[in-house]
């Protein structure tokens, strides 16, 4: 959604073509991003004409404040969508920001895993808006990740697991 | 004004800028170097934006206030306290996940 798309974009916006296909998974409640996203891909076209990109989406997995038992719920549901998009995709890397339609797109990379079928590397860097605290996502994912970047010296200090390199959107 | 695709116009030609706390709204008016005044709503407290104003506030980029004293913040500042803010490294991010998945 909106802010975690302007942040991922920038993410992506050094990465070398090795990089590439990119798989772009996004919720299918958004309406903005598809738009942000196809005018990066466009620019980056103009550097490297052999660019690949595609875009997927899956039912939002939580709202805003939505409750923790429900969105376990939507979020099974939404793993329904992921699970076969993670399988069919295959990533060598999935990098994400924390949006909530993150959390089953790497449980079900994690599944995949465990049942021998692709080992995907996670990366997941959190938020420029998280200084003192993690997201949902950040919560969940800094057990699962194999990379957990955070953006403040304060999360460091709190999750001595993460990777500090400054700010980098 | 409400529903612009985007501010960035109005930004450029801007010398000050007044927002809520939003992190996308003040970042955005950071990068561009303007001087920029957060009102924080008392109201949303513990909404986790705060945190990122906070900081910018200690770390001196910008002024914070509220609703109710926003005219007092207006009256008395000094935007040559401010400091600039500079912009994130995604290059440091690159560096880091070339190491990572092995491209080196």
């Amino acid at each position: 959604t909106g802010g975690h798309t302007t942040e991922i974009l920038r993410l992506l916006s050094c990465l070398s073509e090795s990089y590439s296909p990119r798989h772009y998974v996004f919720a299918d409640s958004d309406k903005m991003s598809e738009a942000k996203i196809r005018s990066f891909e466009q620019e980056r076209a103009e550097t490297f004409p052999n660019s690949q990109f595609t875009l997927d989406r899956i039912p939002r997995s939580r709202e805003v404040r939505q409750s923790w038992t429900s969105s376990v719920v939507t979020t099974l549901y939404s793993m329904l969508y992921s699970l076969p998009l993670t399988y069919k995709l295959k990533p060598d890397l999935i990098l994400c920001n924390g949006p909530g339609t993150c959390v089953p797109v790497c449980i079900s990379a994690l599944l995949l895993g465990l049942l021998g079928i692709k080992r995907t590397i996670i990366v997941y860097v959190e938020s420029i808006c998280r200084v003192e605290t993690l997201s949902l996502s950040g919560k969940i994912l800094y057990y699962f990740s194999d990379y957990f970047i955070v953006q403040w010296p304060d999360l460091k200090e709190k999750y001595p697991k993460s990777v500090f390199l400054g700010r980098i959107v | 004004f409400r529903f612009k695709d985007s501010l960035a116009e109005d930004l450029r030609r801007a010398d000050l800028v007044i927002s809520h706390a939003g992190a996308g709204s003040c970042l955005e008016a950071l990068e561009k170097g303007k001087p920029l005044v957060v009102v924080i709503n008392e109201k949303l407290m513990n909404n986790h934006q705060l945190e990122l104003a906070k900081q910018l506030h200690r770390d001196g980029h910008v002024f914070c206030c509220n609703c109710s004293t926003l005219v007092e913040t207006l009256q008395s500042m000094d935007l040559t306290a401010l400091k600039p803010f500079p912009p994130g490294q995604p290059e440091k991010f690159a560096l880091f996940l070339d190491k990572v998945v092995g491209f080196q």
